[in-house]
C-alpha cells in the first residue's frame, strides 16, 4: 500500500520541498545487518491443506508465537504463508502502470492475478519432480526472431508473454528460429576464424560429452561474444554467469540455479530466486538435482526426452559458462570457490555438463593452494593491426573516407594500445574532428583530398595521443564555451603545462591548509624548525639556503625515497603547526589584500583563518586532496598524506599571492 | 538422430569414452598387483569380516583414485547389494564439521529413506549418526566414508575426523573410512588414528599407455558403426600408433604432465581435431594438439603488448639490472623519459597515457605488485615487481612482429 | 526572547541540518545550532538589560512582552521573505542547467535504445563494442565544499523525474568499501523498487525495467560527489552497469567537486574506458553568491539590511573560512535573528512590511509603542511624534531604493569585466566615504543634480585620490573607455534598472538619443575623442565631451547624490545590522583557542580575589585543571607525566603545608598530623591529578600516552 502513495507523491511532488524516501527496514549506522544463517532459520510446524488458506500460519503458528517471520522457501506452507512481511505479500501489491486508459491497466492487474496463481507451485518452494513435468511441455508461441528484430513497441507484449507463458529449456538457448550459419560467425569475428574452428572443434557434434575448456585472451580480444555468438549457431542450451555480475558465491550459485530451474526473477514472486543457496555443499547437491530434473535421468532415454522437446535445443548437453573468471580471485575465500569450480567436473561425475571458463588471465596465475586438472586452453590473441582496421571498418557509413583516416591514424595509435574498444571510441571523436572541413560525408575522398585533410587533422594527432578520457561538452552548452576553452586546452595536455587558474572555488584557509599539507608530505620533517622560524619567514630565504648546502649529500638518497614512497605521511600535529607557521608569515599578503577592500577585515579574517581548521581537514580529505592514511604501526594517531599534484599545488599558492616555492625543499 | 555420420559416430564414441573414467581405467585393474585389487580386498575383507577399517590413498592429482575406488565400490555393490552404504565427502564442500555431518545425515537418510529435516542441529546430527553407526553395525551392513581432498579434513580442528574415528574405536559398529588425498605431507594427530593401510597411486607405465591408447582409440566392431569404416580407421590408427615420430611426440608430451587424465586430456583435444570430412584420426591431429595444449603464456602476452608496453617492460628490467631493489610506476617513469632522452625515442608519451600502460601490464599478469595490502596509496607508488625472467623477454622482443630496433639494443645492451 | 531563538533554531534545524545529518562526519565541530541557542542566551542578557528602565511598572511590562509579540512577528515576516527569495534565486540558477541535463538525458537515451536487445536470461548479447559505454554526466559543482550541493542533486533528481526518467540519487556513503558493492545496489534496488533484498542483483533491476510502464525511459542514476567515493566499489558498479547497459539503459551522472581530473584520479583506466563522458557546469559560488547579495540585500526584497563592517564581516567569512552559501545563509539568518532580539525598534520594520502590504492591523499601536520607546530611548522631548516617525521611515525606505538602484547601475557597468558585486555592496556600504564628501559638500540630494551634468565639475578621483584601488573609481574609468556597443548595452540596463527614479532615467534616456545621433556620425572619431579625453585630465570640460565622458559624470553624480549609505541615514538602526562582534563570536566560536583562554585566564571568570595577583604563576587556589595546563606551558609537546606530577604536587602541597601550620599543636602530635594527612593527600593529589588529566583529555588539549611512549602524554593544542 504505501508504496503506492510513495510513488503518487514522487511523481506529483516536484514543487513540493521535502522529499520522503521509502525505507523499508531499519539502517543500523554502527552496525551491519546480520545475513541469517541456515541454521538459525526457525521452522514452524503448520500444515495448510489448500481448501482453507486461514489454516496456513495464523495465530498457532510458532513462528508467529515467538513473533518472528517466517523464512520464505522454508515455511512448510510455502507461499500460503501470512506470516510475512507486508511488502513480501504478493498478491496486494499494487501495479503501478503508466497507461493512457485505465481499463487497459485494470485488464493488466487481473491478467498478472491469475498468472501468479497459477505460479505458486513454481514459486520458491519449487520441488524439482514438478519442474520435470512442467519442463518437456511443448508451448508453441510466436517466433522470437521478430522479438530479435529489436523494435521497441513489441517489447512491451514480448514481456508480457514471457510473464505469462511457461518458460521451457528453449529460453536457454538464444537465437532460435533464425538461422546463424558458420560463414555469418567467422565473418562477424575478423582474424578469430582458427579459434573459432577450435573451439567448435572442443565443443564437438551434438550429444558428446566434453572436457571443461579454460578460454583466455587479453581484455576486448571478443572472449565472451565469440563464445556467445557460436551457441547462438549451434544452437545448444547453456547457462551463463558473470563473475562480475553476480559478485559474491551466493548471486552466482543462485543465478546458475535460477537459469537451471527455468526461473525467472519478477514481481510476482518478489524478485525471490528459485533456490536460496549459500553454501558450496548445497549449491552443488542442487545443481545436481537441477540438471538432472532438465537432463533427465543420466542413464537412458536421453532420446526420448530430446524428440520431446520440439526440436528447437538441440542435443541434451547442458553447457555452463563462467565468465569474468579472473575477478573471483579477489573475492574473499576466493580460492575455495576457484578449487570448487575447477573441480567440478569430477565432482558432478555428469557427463552431459560441459564446462567453459572464460578469464582475460592465462592459466598459469590461478595457483590455488591445492592443485586441478588443468582444463584444455585455448587462446585468444589480441587482434593484428589489420585486423584492427577490418573491425573498426564495421559500421562505417562511408568507407573510402574512413580507410583514408585510419591510414592516418591507426599506425600510431596502435603502438600505444592494440585495444578495440580504447582505439574505437578515440577514433569516433577523432573522426569528426577528421570530417570537419567536408561538407557531404558521402563523398570519396581523392588524394589531393586526402592531403588537404590530412594537413588540417595532422596538428589534432599529437594530443590525442597523449590524452586517455577526453570529456565532451554538451553542445548545447556552447554559450559559455568562451570561458571554457582555455579548460579545454590544459585538460587536453595535463602533465605537460600548467592550467594557469584554479577553476573551483576554494576557501582561503582551506588554501592555506592545502598548501600546508603540500609542504607537510614533501618536506622532510626534519627540516620544518629550519624551515619555518615562527617570527615569521623574514630571514629563512638564507637559511634555507644553509640548510640545502648541509643536506647536499642526502639528495639522491631522499630522491630516490621521494620516489619510491612518494608524498610522505604525516600527523595532524605537524600539519597544524606548518599551516600556523605559514598564516604568520603570510600576514602580510593576506593584510594588503584586505587592505584593498578596507583596514577591518583582517583580524577577523585571520583568526577566523585558525578557527576551524579541522573542518577544512575534512572537508579536504574529503576532496581527496588528502587522504587519511593507516594509522602507522609506531604510534597510534592517523597520519594523513597530501596527494596534491606540484603544477596545482604551485597554482593554488599562486592563487592566493602565497611564496610556495620559498619553503619547498628543492632536491 | 541417425543423421548423423559414421564419423560423427565414432568421434561421438571416443569422447563419449574419454569422459568415462569407467571405461578408461578398467582395463588398468585386470592385473593382480593393481590397486584396484588391493583395495577390492580390503573393502571386502572388511565387510566380511565386519570389522571397522580405513584406508588412505595416495597420488598425484589426476591419477585416477576416485575412478578406481568407484569401480570397486560398484563392483561391491553388486556382490553384496544391500549391505553396503556409501557415504561421499569432498573436503572442497564438507571440509567444515558442521555441513558435514549435515551431509553425512543427508545421505544416511536418502540411503535408508529416512526423511531428513534441513534444521537438524549438529548434535542432532552427530546423535543420530552415532546411532546409525550402531544400528548397521548391528544389521551388520558395512557404511563405507569415502573422503576425497582428505588434507581439507585434516586442516583445522579436524572435529570431524575425531567423530568418525572416536566412533570408528567402538566394536559394534561397522564401518571402512577410505581418504583421497594428493599431497604428501601428514599431520600427526590424524596418522595416529589412522590405520597404516596407504595405497599408492603412481603415474603409468609405458605399456599402460600403450595399452590405454589402443584400448581408448580403437573402434569396436559391435557398435553400429559400419565394418568397412571401423576397419579402414583402425588400420591407420594401427600404423599411427606403430609411427615413431608418434611415439616422440607422446613422450614429450609425457615428460610434461604424466598423469593419467593430463593424459585423457591430451587425447581428447587431439581426437576433437578429427576431420569430420575423412573421419580418419591423423599424426597432424596430434601434433596440433600437442602445439594447443602446451602454451606459453607469458610469451603470449608478450606478444600481444602494444609497443608502448614493451617500452615500460624494457625500463623495469634495466631497473632490475641496475640492481634497484624495489621500484614503482615513478621510478619506471623516470627510466623511460632517460631512455627516450639518450635515444631519442619517437614514441615518448604523456604520463597518463603510460600509467594506462602500466594498468594494462598488470591486468595481463606481466607485472603485479608486491604488497596487496597499500590500498589507500596510489597505484603510481605502490611497488611493483616482473613477473617474467630476462630470457623470456629477450625471446619475447626477439619473436615480436615491429619491435622498435632500439628496444633490442638496450637489451642486448643490458646482457 | 525565547520565542524567536526557538523558532529560529527550529528552522535552522529544517534547513542545514538535513545537511548535516548527511555529513555528520564531516562536520564534527560544526557550531551553528548551539551558536544560535548560546547567543540566544546573551540576547536573553542584552535584552534585560536595554529593556530596564520600562522593567519598572506593570504596563510596561504587558507593552514589552507585545513589544516581544511584535518583534518575534516581525523577525518571522523578514526572515521567511528573505529565505524563499535566496530559494528562488538559487533554483533559478540551476534551471538552464537542468534543462541541459535533461536533453542531453534524453538524447544519450535515444542513442543506446536501439543498441538494447530483449535476449532471454540474464546475460547481456552484444552486437558492437562501443555499445558497451555508459553514458556519464560529469555535474561539475565548482566548490570544495559539498554543503551547497545536496540539494542541488535533490532537485536535479526531482526535475529528470518529473520528465519521466527513472531517477536514483546514489551518495557516496553507499560506496563505501565497508558494504562493498552490495551496498550500493541494494540502494540502488530500494529507490527504483522500493523494496530491499539481502541479494542484491543486477538482474532484478532488469526484469524490473522490462516490466511494463517500466520500460521505455532512461534510468538515472545520480552519484553526488564523486569524490568522496571509495575507488574501487565505484569502478565495480561502473563495469556492472556498463555490463547491462544494454539491458538497461542507464545514465550515469556524476557530481564532481574539483576538477576533471577527478575520475582520472580514483578510476583506474579501463573503468574510464567504459565512461562516455560530457560535462556540465553549475553556476561557480562566487555568481551565486553575487545572485543572493543582489536579491536579498541589494534589492531590499525585506527592508533589513546590514552595515558595513557587518558586510565585510560577511565577506571575509565567506572567502576566508569555508566558501559555502549555506554558511553564509546561515550567518544571514543570525544576523537577523540578533537584529530582531537586539534592536528595540526591530519591529518597526516588520511594521513597514505590513504596511507596504496595505492591510495595517495593528500599525498605529506599534507606531504608538515606537514613539514611547524612542521617547525612553534616547531620552529626548516628545515632538517625535508618529507623523516625524512615519515620514521618516518612508524617506528612508525612498533612500534605501535610490541607493540600491545606483548599486545596481554601477554593478551592471562593472559586469563587463566581472566585477563582484559583493565587492561593490561592502564598499557602497562604506558610510566614511559619503561622510567624507559630505564633509566636502560634494553631495546634493536631487536638486544639485540637474546642472551638475552640463556645468564642469571635478570629479571624485581627486577627493578620493588618496584612496588606491577603490572599485568605484575603477569602474568610472573603465566607463570612459568603454566601446561604444558596449556602452550602448549599458545605458539600456541603465534604462530598465532606473525605472522608476525619473531623476537618473531621464538623464539616461537623454545620453541614449545623443548615442542615437551619434549613430549617424563617424563612430572612430568618437572612440579618439573619448581616448584624448581620458588621456587628458578631465578637470576643463568642454560641450564637446565625448559619451564616454557624459556615462562618467552621470554615474559619478548618481554615486555622489544618491548612494547614501544606509547607515548615514537617520532611523537606520531600525532596519540595518551592525553588531559586528556579536555576529563573529556567534560564527566563529574558535572553540580550542577559548577553552585554552579560559584555562589560562580563568580568574576573568571566575573574579575571584584570590588569584588575581599572580601573572601565570600558578597558585595552590586554582582550580586544577589550570594549574596543569599552566604547567604544561613549560613542556614541549611531549610532557612526561611523572614531571607533571611532582611539579603539580609541589604546588598543591605547599598550600596543605599553610592549611596545617595554622592549627597550634604539639610537635609530635604534629608530626604525626603531618604524614598522616601527607599519605591521605598524597592519595587526594593523585586522585585530583587524574581528574585533570581526563579533563584536559576530554577537552582535547593532551592525547593519552602512545605505545611508543608510555610515560609522557602529546600536547595537541595550538592556536593560541
Amino acid at each position: 500500500m504505501e508504496s503506492e502513495t510513495m510513488l503518487c507523491t514522487t511523481d506529483q511532488c516536484v514543487e513540493q520541498e521535502p522529499q520522503y524516501t521509502h525505507i523499508d527496514r531499519n539502517e543500523f549506522s554502527q552496525r551491519r545487518h546480520k545475513k541469517q544463517e541456515e541454521e538459525e532459520i526457525l521452522i514452524c510446524e503448520c500444515k495448510c491443506d489448500e481448501k482453507d488458506l486461514e489454516s496456513a500460519c495464523g495465530e498457532r503458528c510458532l513462528n508467529v508465537l515467538t513473533s518472528t517471520q517466517c523464512t520464505p522457501g522454508y515455511c512448510p506452507c510455502g507461499v500460503y504463508c501470512k506470516n510475512q512481511n507486508s511488502d513480501m505479500v504478493k498478491e496486494e501489491r499494487p501495479q503501478i502502470t503508466r497507461r493512457a486508459t485505465r481499463s487497459s491497466a485494470l485488464a493488466k492487474s487481473v491478467v498478472e492475478e491469475t498468472d501468479t496463481s497459477s505460479q505458486h507451485p513454481n514459486d520458491a518452494s519449487a520441488s524439482s519432480d514438478i519442474i520435470k513435468e512442467e519442463s518437456p511441455q511443448i508451448s508453441r508461441r510466436t517466433t522470437r526472431s521478430s522479438v530479435l528484430a529489436k523494435c521497441s513497441n513489441n517489447v512491451v507484449e514480448e514481456t508480457d508473454a514471457n510473464s505469462q507463458q511457461q518458460p521451457t529449456l528453449d529460453d536457454l538457448v538464444i537465437g532460435e528460429g533464425e538461422s546463424f550459419s558458420f560463414d555469418d560467425l567467422v565473418s562477424s569475428f575478423p582474424g578469430k576464424e582458427s579459434q573459432i574452428k577450435e573451439l567448435v572443434h572442443l565443443l564437438g557434434p551434438q550429444n558428446s560429452p566434453m572436457l571443461p575448456i579454460f578460454i583466455y585472451g587479453g581484455s576486448s580480444t571478443g572472449k565472451t561474444s565469440i563464445v556467445l555468438q557460436t551457441f547462438r549457431h549451434l544452437k545448444r542450451p547453456f547457462v551463463y554467469s558473470s563473475c562480475l555480475t553476480c559478485y559474491n558465491p551466493r548471486i552466482m550459485f543462485e543465478s546458475i540455479l535460477n537459469q537451471l530451474f527455468l526461473h525467472r526473477k519478477k514481481a510476482e514472486n518478489g524478485y525471490s530466486s528459485a533456490k536460496r543457496c549459500e553454501r558450496p555443499s548445497d549449491f552443488v547437491n542442487f545443481l545436481r538435482e537441477a540438471l538432472v530434473s532438465i537432463i533427465g535421468n543420466p542413464q537412458g532415454q536421453k532420446s526420448g526426452l530430446s524428440s520431446k522437446r520440439s526440436g528447437k535445443a538441440n542435443g541434451n548437453m547442458i553447457y555452463l559458462i563462467f565468465d569474468n573468471l579472473e575477478r573471483v580471485k579477489g573475492w574473499d575465500k576466493g580460492s575455495t570457490v576457484l578449487s570448487l569450480l575447477f573441480n567440478l567436473y569430477d565432482t558432478l561425475k555428469m557427463p552431459e555438463v560441459g564446462l567453459i571458463f572464460i578469464s582475460n588471465t592465462s592459466p598459469d596465475t590461478y595457483d590455488s593452494n591445492m592443485g586441478y586438472v588443468e582444463p584444455n586452453p585455448l587462446y585468444l590473441p589480441d587482434y593484428t593491426d589489420d585486423d584492427l582496421g577490418q573491425i573498426l571498418m564495421r559500421h562505417q557509413a562511408n568507407k573510402k573516407l574512413y580507410t583514408s583516416f585510419l591510414s592516418v591514424v591507426l599506425r600510431p595509435f596502435s603502438r600505444i594500445t592494440r585495444r578495440v574498444d580504447e582505439l574505437s571510441s578515440a577514433f569516433s571523436l577523432l573522426f569528426r574532428k577528421y570530417c570537419e572541413p567536408i561538407t557531404d560525408l558521402g563523398v570519396f575522398p581523392n588524394e589531393e583530398m586526402k592531403r588537404k585533410l590530412f594537413s588540417q587533422f595532422q596538428p589534432h594527432i599529437a594530443p590525442a595521443l597523449n590524452e586517455i578520457f577526453k570529456v565532451s561538452t554538451q553542445p548545447s552548452t556552447e554559450v559559455e564555451a568562451r570561458e571554457r576553452k582555455p579548460k579545454v586546452s590544459t585538460r587536453k595536455s595535463r602533465g605537460y603545462e600548467v592550467a594557469d587558474q584554479l577553476d573551483f572555488h576554494m576557501s582561503t584557509s582551506a588554501k592555506y591548509l592545502l598548501i600546508s599539507a603540500f609542504l607537510a608530505s614533501r618536506n622532510p620533517a626534519t627540516l620544518d624548525a629550519s624551515l619555518f622560524d615562527s617570527t615569521g619567514g623574514s630571514n629563512n630565504r638564507k637559511r634555507k639556503r644553509k640548510v640545502s648546502e648541509k643536506s647536499m649529500e642526502q639528495k639522491e638518497t631522499a630522491e630516490q625515497e621521494l620516489l619510491i614512497k612518494g608524498p610522505g605521511t604525516f600527523p595532524m600535529e605537524r600539519l597544524l603547526a606548518i599551516f600556523q607557521c605559514i598564516t604568520s608569515v603570510a600576514e602580510d599578503p593576506l593584510d594588503d589584500e584586505e587592505q584593498a577592500q578596507d583596514g577591518l577585515g583582517i583580524q577577523d579574517g585571520h583568526c577566523g583563518l585558525m578557527s576551524d581548521v579541522l573542518l577544512q581537514l575534512t572537508s579536504l580529505c574529503g576532496a581527496n586532496f588528502i587522504v587519511k592514511g593507516g594509522s602507522c604501526p609506531l604510534e597510534g594517531s592517523t597520519r594523513y598524506r597530501s596527494t596534491v599534484s606540484e603544477d596545482m599545488a604551485l597554482q593554488v599558492a599562486r592563487s592566493i599571492k602565497f611564496p610556495l616555492s620559498k619553503y619547498l625543499y628543492r632536491r | 538422430m541417425g543423421r548423423e555420420s559414421p564419423a560423427e559416430k565414432a568421434l561421438i564414441l571416443l569422447r563419449t569414452r574419454l569422459c568415462d573414467p569407467n571405461f578408461i581405467f578398467r582395463p588398468l585393474c585386470e592385473s593382480s598387483d593393481s590397486n584396484y585389487s588391493k583395495l577390492k580386498f580390503l573393502v571386502s575383507s572388511s565387510i566380511t569380516e565386519a570389522c571397522n577399517n580405513s584406508i588412505l590413498l595416495l597420488g598425484p592429482r589426476g591419477s585416477g583414485k576416485i575412478a578406481v575406488l568407484d569401480l570397486v565400490i560398484s563392483d561391491l555393490l553388486q556382490e553384496y547389494p544391500d549391505t553396503i552404504t556409501v557415504i561421499r565427502l569432498s573436503g572442497l564442500l564438507h571440509s567444515d564439521e558442521n555441513c558435514a555431518l549435515k551431509e553425512i545425515s543427508r545421505q544416511l537418510c536418502t540411503e535408508h529413506q529416512l526423511l531428513f529435516s534441513k534444521m537438524a542441529s549438529f548434535d542432532e546430527n552427530s546423535q543420530f549418526l552415532i546411532a546409525m553407526l550402531r544400528e548397521c553395525g548391528l544389521a551388520h551392513k558395512t557404511i563405507i566414508f569415502v573422503l576425497d581432498e582428505f588434507d581439507l579434513f585434516a586442516l583445522g580442528k579436524q572435529r570431524l575426523l575425531y567423530n568418525l574415528l572416536d566412533a570408528l574405536q567402538s566394536v559394534t559398529s561397522q564401518a571402512v573410512v577410505i581418504g583421497v588425498r594428493c599431497g604428501s605431507a601428514f599431520g600427526k594427530r590424524v596418522i595416529s588414528r589412522f590405520s597404516n593401510r596407504k595405497l599408492l597411486f603412481l603415474p603409468p607405465s609405458k605399456e599402460d599407455i600403450q595399452r590405454l591408447l589402443e584400448h581408448i582409440l580403437l573402434l569396436p566392431t559391435d557398435s553400429g558403426l559400419p565394418t568397412d569404416y571401423v576397419v579402414e580407421f583402425n588400420t591407420k590408427l594401427q600404423n599411427i600408433l606403430a609411427d615413431e615420430r608418434f611415439e616422440e611426440i607422446i613422450n614429450t608430451y609425457l615428460n610434461i604432465d604424466s598423469t593419467i587424465k593430463d593424459f585423457l586430456r591430451y587425447l581428447f583435444r587431439s581426437v576433437s581435431n578429427m576431420d569430420l570430412q575423412s573421419g580418419m584420426l591423423l599424426l597432424e591431429n596430434f601434433k596440433t594438439a600437442l602445439s594447443n595444449i602446451q602454451r606459453h603464456p607469458k610469451m603470449e602476452c608478450i606478444k600481444d603488448c602494444s609497443i608502448l608496453e614493451l617500452y615500460i617492460l624494457v625500463c623495469m628490467k634495466r631497473l632490475e639490472v641496475k640492481e634497484h631493489n624495489s621500484y614503482n610506476f615513478t621510478t619506471v617513469m623516470k627510466e623511460y623519459k632517460s631512455v627516450h632522452d639518450s635515444f631519442q625515442t619517437s614514441d615518448y608519451y604523456a604520463k597518463n597515457v603510460c600509467l594506462r600502460a602500466f594498468e594494462h601490464l598488470l591486468q595481463r599478469g606481466l607485472i603485479e605488485f608486491i604488497d596487496n595490502r597499500g590500498q589507500n596509496q596510489s597505484v603510481e607508488y605502490r611497488p611493483v615487481k616482473l613477473l617474467i625472467s630476462f630470457h623470456q623477454l629477450h625471446q619475447g622482443l626477439k619473436s615480436y612482429r615491429s619491435c622498435p630496433a632500439i628496444l633490442q639494443k638496450i637489451m642486448d645492451r643490458e646482457k | 526572547m525565547a520565542p524567536p531563538s526557538s523558532a529560529s533554531s527550529g528552522e535552522d534545524s529544517s534547513t542545514p541540518d538535513t545537511t548535516q545529518s548527511q555529513l555528520q562526519h564531516s562536520f564534527l565541530l560544526h557550531k551553528a545550532s548551539d551558536k544560535l541557542i548560546s547567543s540566544g542566551k546573551a540576547r536573553r542578557r542584552r535584552r534585560s538589560i536595554d529593556l530596564s528602565p520600562t522593567k519598572t511598572d506593570d504596563d510596561d511590562k504587558k507593552q514589552s512582552d507585545d513589544e516581544r509579540w511584535l518583534r518575534m512577528e516581525a523577525f518571522q515576516l523578514v526572515w521567511s521573505r528573505i529565505e524563499s527569495t535566496i530559494n528562488h534565486v538559487l533554483r533559478n540558477i540551476n534551471a538552464r542547467v537542468f534543462d541541459h541535463i535533461r536533453r542531453w538525458v534524453w538524447d544519450s537515451f535515444n542513442a543506446i535504445k536501439p543498441l538494447a536487445t530483449i535476449s532471454p536470461g540474464p546475460f547481456p548479447l552484444v552486437s558492437q563494442v562501443t555499445c558497451t559505454q555508459l553514458f556519464t554526466g560529469l555535474l561539475l559543482t565548482n566548490n570544495m565544499e559539498f554543503v551547497d550541493d545536496i540539494s542541488t542533486f535533490q532537485e536535479l533528481g526531482l526535475c529528470l523525474k518529473s520528465h519521466g526518467c527513472h531517477v536514483a540519487n546514489l551518495s557516496s556513503f553507499d560506496f563505501s568499501s565497508k558494504n562493498g558493492i552490495a551496498g550500493c545496489l541494494t540502494s540502488l534496488l530500494r529507490q527504483f523498487l522500493m523494496s530491499t533484498f539481502d541479494a542484491a542483483d543486477m538482474s532484478i533491476l532488469a526484469s524490473w525495467y522490462s516490466r511494463q510502464g517500466n520500460y521505455g525511459s532512461p534510468v538515472v542514476v545520480i552519484i553526488d560527489d564523486m569524490e568522496r567515493c571509495c575507488g574501487a566499489v565505484l569502478s565495480d558498479f561502473i563495469l556492472m552497469l556498463s555490463e547491462w547497459v544494454v539491458k538497461i539503459p542507464v545514465i550515469l551522472i556524476m557530481g564532481v567537486a574539483t576538477t576533471l581530473d577527478a575520475p582520472r584520479k580514483i578510476l583506474s583506466s579501463n573503468v574510464l574506458q567504459k565512461l562516455c563522458p560530457c560535462n556540465f557546469k553549475l553556476g561557480s559560488p562566487a555568481e551565486r553568491m553575487d545572485a543572493v547579495v543582489e536579491a536579498a540585500l541589494v534589492r531590499q526584497c525585506s527592508g533589513f539590511a546590514v552595515g558595513h563592517k557587518v558586510a565585510v564581516f560577511l565577506r571575509n567569512y565567506f572567502l576566508n573560512q569555508d566558501g559555502t552559501l549555506t554558511s553564509f545563509v546561515r550567518a544571514l539568518k543570525i544576523a537577523c535573528v540578533q537584529h530582531f532580539s537586539t534592536e528595540p525598534l526591530s519591529f518597526l520594520l516588520g511594521w513597514l512590511l505590513v504596511k507596504e502590504d496595505s492591510k495595517g492591523v495593528q500599525s498605529e499601536k506599534a507606531v504608538k509603542l515606537a514613539s514611547e520607546l524612542l521617547s525612553l530611548a534616547r531620552n529626548q522631548i516628545a515632538e517625535q511624534t508618529e507623523v516625524t516617525i512615519v515620514h521618516s521611515l518612508t524617506e528612508l525606505t525612498k533612500l534605501q531604493k535610490l541607493w540600491s538602484t545606483v548599486v545596481l547601475c554601477l554593478y551592471e557597468a562593472g559586469k563587463c569585466n566581472k566585477t563582484r558585486l559583493i565587492d561593490l555592496f561592502c564598499e557602497a556600504l562604506d558610510p566614511d566615504t559619503y561622510n567624507l564628501l559630505a564633509s566636502d559638500g560634494l553631495t546634493g540630494t536631487g536638486k544639485g543634480f540637474v546642472q551638475s551634468l552640463s556645468s564642469d565639475h571635478c570629479m571624485l578621483e581627486q577627493n578620493l585620490s588618496y584612496r588606491k584601488g577603490r572599485l568605484i573609481c575603477q569602474l568610472l574609468g573603465r566607463v570612459r573607455d568603454l566601446p561604444a556597443a558596449l556602452l550602448c548595452r549599458l545605458l539600456n540596463g541603465w534604462k530598465n534598472l532606473t525605472v522608476d527614479v525619473p531623476e537618473i532615467h531621464d538623464k539616461v534616456k537623454e545620453l541614449q538619443s545623443i548615442v542615437k545621433l551619434d549613430e549617424g556620425s563617424c563612430k572612430p572619431d568618437l572612440k579618439e575623442i573619448s581616448r584624448r579625453h581620458t588621456s587628458r585630465s578631465p578637470l576643463k570640460i568642454g560641450q564637446s565631451q565625448s559619451i564616454n565622458e557624459k556615462a562618467a559624470i552621470l554615474m559619478d553624480c548618481m554615486v555622489r547624490d544618491f548612494m547614501k549609505p544606509i547607515e548615514c541615514t537617520a532611523f537606520h538602526e531600525i532596519v540595518c545590522y551592525r553588531n559586528v562582534e556579536n555576529l563573529q563570536s556567534a560564527l566563529i566560536g574558535d572553540s580550542r583557542k577559548m577553552i585554552q583562554v579560559d584555562l589560562l585566564e580563568f580568574h576573568k571568570t571566575l573574579q575571584c580575589s584570590c588569584c588575581r595577583r599572580s601573572g601565570n604563576i600558578p597558585l595552590p587556589s586554582m582550580p586544577d585543571t589550570s594549574i596543569m595546563y599552566t604547567l604544561a606551558q613549560e613542556h614541549g609537546d611531549l610532557i612526561n607525566l611523572h614531571d607533571w606530577f611532582q611539579s603539580f604536587k609541589t604546588i598543591v602541597i605547599q598550600y596543605s603545608r599553610k592549611g596545617t601550620s595554622k592549627l597550634k599543636k604539639s610537635p609530635l602530635k604534629k608530626r604525626k598530623e603531618r604524614n598522616e594527612s601527607e599519605n591521605k593527600s598524597e592519595a587526594s593529589i593523585q586522585a585530583r591529578f587524574c581528574r585533570a588529566i581526563t579533563e584536559l583529555q576530554i577537552t582535547g588539549l593532551i592525547r593519552m600516552p602512545s605505545k611508543k611512549r608510555r610515560d609522557c602524554v602529546q600536547r595537541v593544542a595550538f592556536g593560541l
